[in-house]
């Protein structure tokens, strides 16, 4: 049996062409823009030079760059157009979205860089109701601008697409005897397949299939596909990489929802529950040892999806191409393989016993004993 | 130091869900709406004053130039916030009861 997890040998993609000085500028900009009063912090530098050597091949030491104002900043990156910049405007925001608390006086900033690029964007204003304490207003805002708003846009662009309809994709799931039979059937499919892949998935782990009670929503669902197609792992951290990948594949900007909401759950605990995730800080996911190169690496291959596929993986119908092999669904949907630099820093594959969690693990190793 | 400000509104009223309802609409629309000091609100019922209830709405700091209080005074100047308080007296009996305090201590912070 050939082990789902075998990734054969596939086009490797060069960073886009950058120079230091263009890429330096920028990074000051971000560093001035996150930094707290005592400065930035380590969290924020590593995470910061990890997501720029990952999307431009080039070092930046984020701890000794000079300051740049709001003003220089937007005539370093005039020429550039909204999408760059409303991109570079996530990055700050992900280097807030690390911090907790966050403070005021660093949100209020990021804000004003933003409108200085020309940038009106959801996520800071999410940013700045958490550094108000305002919870529960930043999880609506988030819902209805990051998710619903986007949601519902991607369903009237394709309203012809094969794909679940949702208003809101952590709407609770449906009991669904039509899609739980379309699962139970991706067990027939030969090995190496998509489907078969993302059964063993589930089998292995016990996890109930869509369509039955218990189960993924089927929306949410779909980025089991993505565990699959990106070779991600189930636990937190490799939650935290699937869904940088998603959101950074997204077209639309609005995807960085993803990765905001999973920080939210899993290192911060700014949201205490979506519905389907629970918040878990036990362990800080996103600042343990080498997840930044693993978050990072997740964007870069995002970034590539998205230049190359240019389709949010939410949108896919994976149902179509659940009977081809994994590694032809890969170069379809342009996923490149992993940075050696993710690898070393314990990025694991899906069916690694070090990408299950712990409750995860005990279930595989019940079923291979053959308890379950 | 970012101290917050809290507004209390006691109102008697026989059918809290109109309130209820004002509310939800309210957290919405601020929800998706440019950012200012209004952080959130709770609802409180009176154990042993049967109809009588508490709307404690917090405000915070948003910009470290402008106060909680400050903000709330902004936001008291706002049309929507009119239009809401207007709505407020035609679900309640009699006049609501408005108390202003600053945040000086929070378990959780």
């Amino acid at each position: 049996m050939v082990p789902c997890w075998f990734v054969s040998s596939q086009p490797t993609h060069d960073v886009d062409q950058h120079d230091i000085h263009t890429v330096t500028l920028v990074a000051r900009g971000i560093a001035t823009a996150v930094a707290p009063e005592d400065g930035i912090t380590e969290v924020q530098a590593e995470l910061l030079e990890a997501i720029a050597s990952a999307l431009t091949g080039l070092s930046v030491d984020y701890r000794s760059l000079e300051p740049l104002s709001a003003e220089e900043f937007a005539d370093a990156l005039a020429a550039r157009d909204l999408d760059f910049r409303q991109r570079i405007v996530h990055h700050m925001v992900l280097a807030e979205l690390v911090l907790r608390p966050l403070p005021v006086v660093v949100a209020h900033r990021v804000a004003k860089y933003a409108e200085a690029l020309g940038v009106k964007d959801d996520f800071v204003r999410v940013a700045r109701r958490y550094a108000q304490g305002a919870y529960g207003l930043a999880w609506m805002d988030l819902q209805r601008n990051g998710f619903v708003g986007h949601v519902l846009d991607a369903n009237e662009e394709a309203a012809s697409a094969k794909t679940a309809k949702v208003r809101d994709p952590f709407e609770p799931a449906k009991e669904d005897v039509e899609l739980a039979a379309k699962w139970t059937a991706f067990a027939a499919l030969p090995e190496q397949t998509l489907g078969r892949c993302v059964w063993e998935m589930y089998d292995g782990r016990g996890f109930d299939l869509p369509g039955v009670a218990g189960g993924a929503p089927a929306y949410l669902a779909q980025h089991d596909f993505v565990h699959v197609l990106a070779d991600y792992g189930t636990n937190l951290k490799g939650e935290l990489e699937v869904f940088a990948l998603i959101g950074r594949a997204d077209p639309d900007p609005k995807g960085f929802a993803w990765l905001a909401t999973l920080l939210g759950l899993f290192e911060t605990g700014y949201i205490s529950t979506t519905g389907f995730f629970d918040r878990d800080t036990r362990e800080r996911n996103a600042r343990a040892r080498g997840m930044n190169q693993r978050i990072a690496d997740a964007i870069r291959r995002g970034k590539i999806v998205c230049d190359e596929y240019g389709t949010d993986l939410f949108e896919v119908d994976y149902y179509e191409l659940a009977a081809r092999p994994v590694d032809e669904v890969r170069e379809i949907l342009r996923v490149p393989v992993k940075a050696e630099i993710a690898l070393e820093s314990g990025s694991v594959g899906l069916f690694d016993l070090e990408g299950m969690s712990e409750t995860q693990q005990k279930v595989y190793a019940q079923r291979r004993e053959g308890k379950v | 130091m970012n101290r917050n400000f809290t507004q209390t509104i006691s109102v008697q009223c026989d059918d809290p869900s109109q309130i209820i309802a004002m509310l939800t609409q309210w957290d919405l629309s601020q929800a998706t709406s440019d950012i200012m000091g209004y952080m959130g609100t709770r609802l409180l019922a009176d154990r042993e004053k049967l109809g009588q209830y508490v709307i404690v709405a917090d405000f915070g700091v948003v910009d470290p130039n402008v106060s909680a209080a400050d903000e709330a005074a902004r936001n008291n100047t706002r049309p929507e916030t009119r239009a809401w308080a207007a709505k407020l007296l035609e679900v309640i009996d009699g006049e609501p009861e408005y108390h202003h305090y600053d945040e000086i201590y929070r378990t959780d912070r």
